[in-house]
């Protein structure tokens, strides 16, 4: 009888097992993005940090993605509702995800002035797609003057300046140049465009490669090469890391990235590109890509998932990710803090970022770059002049963004 | 019909097996008519039987489907036009205050329907009719935290609005429709335009057609029996087969015609009625507006025009009817003529089908599918899984993949249904009508238009050519040296050899791209020390190609040596004797006895390596990526970029099927040489 009973209570206790516990259990949000080595490791606290101070109420999970197969692993799983509830990504294929339609969500309906103010205005600009914010800025990348102390002992301030500056450190016959940087490189020459006015596309999303303003940025590119002399020919980012690790190269326009490659014996500055005597002393202006956080249109804690964007965006892990990530965070309060006003790096990240544009989140701005990269070929290799390479550049794009948008 | 036994399935060990009756099963085809005219009657009745029954419940399932869609559009027409009379209002009203929710109450709606004004400026439910906000949350009030899908429906029509606008098109709706509770209701929404400035939306539920009434079956039947009735006589009196099939066929037509006429006139009565029904509510609602305006001194300019609110979901006017009510007789044909003219085409296109089941069966095709099928059914057995697997995997993407190649896809529509995108043969004539291949510069030379079709095509045609002279040249020599008698060991080398191939070809490839590097690759490393000056191998069309070239090389050679190496292995060591004794030196040996013994092993080998090539996606979306600007795109790479870069789904769609046409006009004619060759 007792053995009986035993097997009873039991069997009750299996049955019990079964049943679904009732969800006492946390939100679970998952959270993707393609972060690496230090800026993974600061992320990963942040998010400790919030899950500790969230206990019972909100689990954030992280999953690294390798960067190769991000964005595509994005465009397949987040519409079938298989992604996850957030995730971290640069602004160049936001307009295409939103084109694509049950990726990103729009946060418009959140975001209150307060969370809005507190970010860099351009930043936030670049989450914007036709009027509608989808996604929080978290940080950004852009060019900066990264130049040799030895060489050079006060940054110029001035295209002239610079140009002056430079002449004096080149010797082309010993491989030395006193500025390098991949100029036939669209993205780098962007900086030297935008500084003149120009641009890729209009108010209206009609593509302008070949506005006066961009013709005379090529020019004097142009000009920096073949009569000045400063610059190397074929500027591959190989070159210019080897230049500048050699001594051979003072100053240099690169990003962040570039650091991480510069050689140990190298004491090097970094400060705001000069501005444009040729152009009424107008700065130059590199385009800056800002990795936002969004949140995935289809997950089912949606007030969760921007609840925590609107934590990671805040001064404090901001300041977490600056110092221990070596990210620049969009948030301005985080540049107020002593330690980060101190870190060259971040300051002259923050100085840049001030005149820096957005790069365009339209998709069509896939279309911009094979035709954009052939025409800088084109130039620097003397076979057409500026005008008639730009004016190929863009029947080709007004060609191919005429093709998407027929009807 | 049961004398005609089928005949056994042959035995598995494929000797003829013998037919157990003592007689030869007759076979009916070749059986003269005179002798079994009294079974083929029966064809003839159940052709028409199936063909007319089939056709008429398609074309019956139409027709109810077209009564249907009428339904709906009426209901939505009728919809639009008190919504986008309401937002006309609001609009002049200026979007918020007090004029709009004297406006929302005063509209008048059918019961079970309701209207409500969303305002951004404040994320504000500005006015509202629904039942569910009354007391506590009766506008004006902040939008709740659960209703944000009704801000996020307005920010996506005023986005819309501007698109359209900047864009100087119609590609974005600029009116949202959406059926809730399961299809009972539907939800319809319009931006609300205060100078220019999209401020708002208008929302309205109203109750949603669930079912139109069925249309009758009656003259389905009559339409059906009438011809069956009068072939059944024809087929006892007439004698001839062909002469019943097409007594039959005509009568198919007559039935098929009949109903065909009787659909049209429903569906000319049924369009009457939308007409009317949507006349009398934009005149209700026109008079309602006029009064509202009146009532609460809104902006009476411009003038009120009712007539623009019968709209499509583009918010563009259809002009079907004037701004007092009354139908615009034009565009009302022209709009009746449109139906009238797709229904004539689907029924047309079911009278084909329907034709062509009833020859089939009358004139005895199904009878001798049939028969094949029971005699071989275990041969059919075997093969349907793989037929299954075939039609699934390979001709449904690929009948897709044409259809989407005669039409506009891209990222922007790729919601919309492809009968929508139809261009034609546009995406053709655009790829294979573009001659702008090169052209001269200032200095004279010659500058390539890199994403010119003929282009691609031909710097795929020099890529192809070049790995396979390279692949079987390499591969054949170090076959024969392989091949040299007594070698010490030949398995270690043959090992070695094959190696490259047994590597996955994208790891093969990543490698050989990083021995390319300007600076820390293994090539430039190796011209420095023997103090040349490193080459940047991406930057110009040729050395990229080269890069390409040499790792695809590494690649082929070793396929090309395994079966140079089979077929060398098979050739009688006696020949090479006799020709020594004959006197012949080494090169007479190889070029009569090595090469055509080889011949039957390499021309296949060849022809695949051809094929092989010409699509090596891997190797150059890889290594050379198309650098420097494209020039290194083969026809497959190129068709990726167009899908993937510039998202013009239908025309890279288009850009494949050219491929394959290429690729079919190549083994043809490929076939067509080596059965010559092997014939002689």
């Amino acid at each position: 009888m007792t053995h009986l009973r035993t097997l009873l209570a039991a069997l009750c206790l299996c049955a019990v097992g079964l049943l679904p516990v009732p969800s006492f259990a946390a939100t679970e949000l998952v959270l993707w993005h393609a972060y690496r080595a230090e800026e993974k490791a600061a992320l990963e606290k942040v998010v400790a940090e919030y899950n500790k101070a969230n206990e019972g109420k909100v689990k954030v999970t992280t999953l690294a993605v390798p960067y190769d197969a991000y964005a595509d692993k994005i465009s397949a799983t987040v519409p079938r509702g298989k992604g996850p509830d957030l995730f971290i990504f640069a602004q160049d294929r936001l307009g295409g995800w939103i084109e694509a339609g049950n990726t990103v969500e729009p946060i418009d309906f959140f975001l209150d002035d307060a969370t809005k103010k507190r970010f860099i205005p351009t930043t936030m600009e670049a989450m914007t797609y036709r009027g509608t914010t989808y996604g929080l800025p978290l940080n950004y990348k852009v060019i900066t003057l990264i130049y040799n102390k030895k060489l050079v002992p006060t940054p110029p301030k001035t295209s002239g300046e610079m140009v002056t500056m430079a002449k004096k450190l080149t010797d082309a016959k010993a491989g030395r140049f006193g500025l390098a940087y991949a100029y036939n490189d669209f993205y780098y020459h962007a900086a030297v465009m935008n500084g003149f006015g120009g641009g890729v596309f209009d108010a209206k999303g009609a593509p302008t490669m070949n506005s006066p303003a961009n013709v005379k940025s090529v020019e004097q590119v142009l000009k920096w090469k073949n009569k000045d002399g400063i610059l190397p020919a074929e500027p591959s980012s190989a070159l210019i890391t080897s230049l500048f690790n050699e001594g051979k190269a003072a100053m240099v326009f690169s990003g962040p990235w570039f650091l991480g490659e510069v050689s140990k014996n190298v004491e090097y500055g970094l400060a705001t590109l000069p501005t444009l005597d040729e152009n009424k002393g107008t700065p130059m202006k590199p385009w800056m890509t800002v990795e936002g956080v969004y949140v995935a249109a289809p997950s089912k804690n949606k007030e969760a998932a921007y609840d925590f964007a609107k934590f990671l965006t805040d001064a404090g892990p901001g300041k977490t990710l600056a110092l221990e990530g070596r990210q620049s965070p969009s948030n301005t309060a985080v540049y107020q803090d002593a330690k980060v006003a101190a870190d060259p790096l971040l300051k002259a990240m923050k100085a840049q970022v001030d005149v820096a544009v957005p790069m365009p989140n339209l998709p069509e701005m896939s279309m911009v770059w094979t035709p954009a990269t052939s025409a800088m070929n084109t130039v620097f290799k003397n076979t057409a002049t500026p005008k008639a390479a730009l004016d190929a550049a863009q029947k080709s794009v007004a060609k191919d963004v005429a093709g998407l948008r027929k009807k | 019909m049961s004398q005609n036994a089928p005949q056994q399935p042959p035995s598995a060990a494929g000797t003829p097996v013998r037919v157990s009756s003592s007689h030869p099963a007759p076979d009916p085809s070749t059986a003269g008519p005179a002798g079994r005219a009294g079974g083929y009657r029966g064809r003839v009745l159940v052709g028409l039987a199936l063909a007319l029954g089939v056709s008429l419940f398609l074309a019956h399932g139409l027709l109810a489907r077209a009564n249907q869609e009428r339904a709906a559009e009426r209901e939505q027409r009728t919809a639009a036009v008190s919504l986008l009379g309401l937002a006309d209002l609001v609009q002049r009203a200026g979007g918020t205050g007090d004029a709009v929710r004297a406006v929302v109450a005063g509209w008048p709606g059918m019961p079970g329907s309701a209207v409500r004004v969303i305002a951004f400026s404040g994320i504000r439910l500005e006015a509202s009719a629904f039942p569910q906000d009354t007391g506590e949350k009766a506008a004006p009030r902040k939008l709740s935290r659960d209703e944000k899908p009704l801000y996020d429906r307005g920010q996506r029509l005023r986005a819309a609005v501007e698109t359209n606008r900047e864009e100087g098109g119609a590609r974005k709706p600029e009116v949202e429709s959406e059926l809730l509770d399961a299809g009972a209701s539907r939800l319809l929404s319009a931006p609300v335009e205060v100078d220019g400035q999209v401020v708002g939306s208008v929302e309205s539920l109203t109750p949603a057609v669930v079912n139109a009434e069925a249309p009758s079956w009656t003259p389905v039947l009559l339409a059906f029996l009438l011809p069956l009735a009068a072939c059944a006589a024809a087929v006892f009196v007439l004698s001839r087969q062909g002469v019943r099939v097409a007594v039959a066929a005509a009568l198919f037509l007559a039935g098929l015609g009949g109903y065909t006429v009787y659909s049209l006139r429903a569906l000319d009565a049924e369009l009457r009625e939308t007409e009317n029904a949507v006349s009398a509510e934009l005149r209700t609602r026109g008079e309602k507006a006029q009064a509202l305006i009146t009532a609460n001194t809104l902006k009476a300019d411009p003038a009120l025009k009712p007539g623009a609110w019968d709209a499509d979901m583009m918010r563009r006017p259809l002009g079907r009817l004037t701004d007092s009510g009354a139908p615009d007789a034009d565009k009302l044909a022209a709009a009746g003529a449109q139906v009238r003219g797709n229904a004539t085409k689907a029924l047309g296109a079911l009278g084909v089908v329907g034709l062509a089941v009833l020859l089939f069966i009358g004139l005895g095709g199904l009878h001798q599918v049939v028969r094949t099928m029971v005699e071989y059914r275990q041969a059919y057995a075997y093969i349907t899984p793989a037929m299954v697997g075939m039609v699934v995997l390979v001709f449904f993407p690929f009948a897709y993949g044409i259809t989407l190649s005669f039409t506009d896809a891209n990222l922007y529509n790729s919601s919309q249904p492809l009968s929508e995108l139809w261009v034609g043969f546009r995406n053709y004539v655009d790829i294979l009508g573009d001659f702008s291949f090169a052209k001269t510069a200032a200095d004279g030379s010659l500058v390539f238009n890199y994403l010119n079709f003929y282009y691609t095509l031909l710097f795929t045609i020099v890529w192809t050519v070049t790995n396979v002279t390279i692949g079987v040249t390499v591969g054949l020599l170090l076959a024969l040296a392989l091949n040299v008698p007594n070698l010490r060991m030949r398995p270690v080398y043959r090992v070695l050899l094959i190696l490259p191939w047994a590597m996955p070809n994208y790891i093969t490839a990543l490698i050989w791209k990083g021995m390319f590097h300007q600076q820390f690759g293994v090539v430039n490393h190796v011209i420095r020390m023997f103090g040349g000056e490193g080459l940047a191998w991406f930057d110009s069309p040729f050395t990229s190609f080269f890069t390409a070239l040499a790792t695809n090389g590494w690649l082929s050679f070793p396929f090309m040596m395994v079966v140079s190496l089979g077929a060398l292995q098979s050739i009688p060591g006696e020949l090479y004797e006799a020709a020594r004794v004959d006197g012949a030196n080494r090169w007479q040996q190889f070029t009569a006895i090595t090469l055509p013994a080889l011949k039957p092993a390499l021309v296949p080998a060849v022809i695949l390596s051809v094929v092989w090539t010409f699509n090596m996606f891997n190797i150059i979306f890889l290594v050379t990526g198309g650098d420097p600007g494209g020039s290194t795109e083969i026809l497959v790479t190129q068709a990726y970029k167009f899908a993937f870069e510039r998202y013009r789904h239908g025309y890279a769609a288009a850009y494949s099927t050219v491929i394959f046409g290429i690729l079919l006009l190549y083994s043809m004619v490929q076939n067509r040489m080596s059965r010559a060759t092997e014939a002689a």
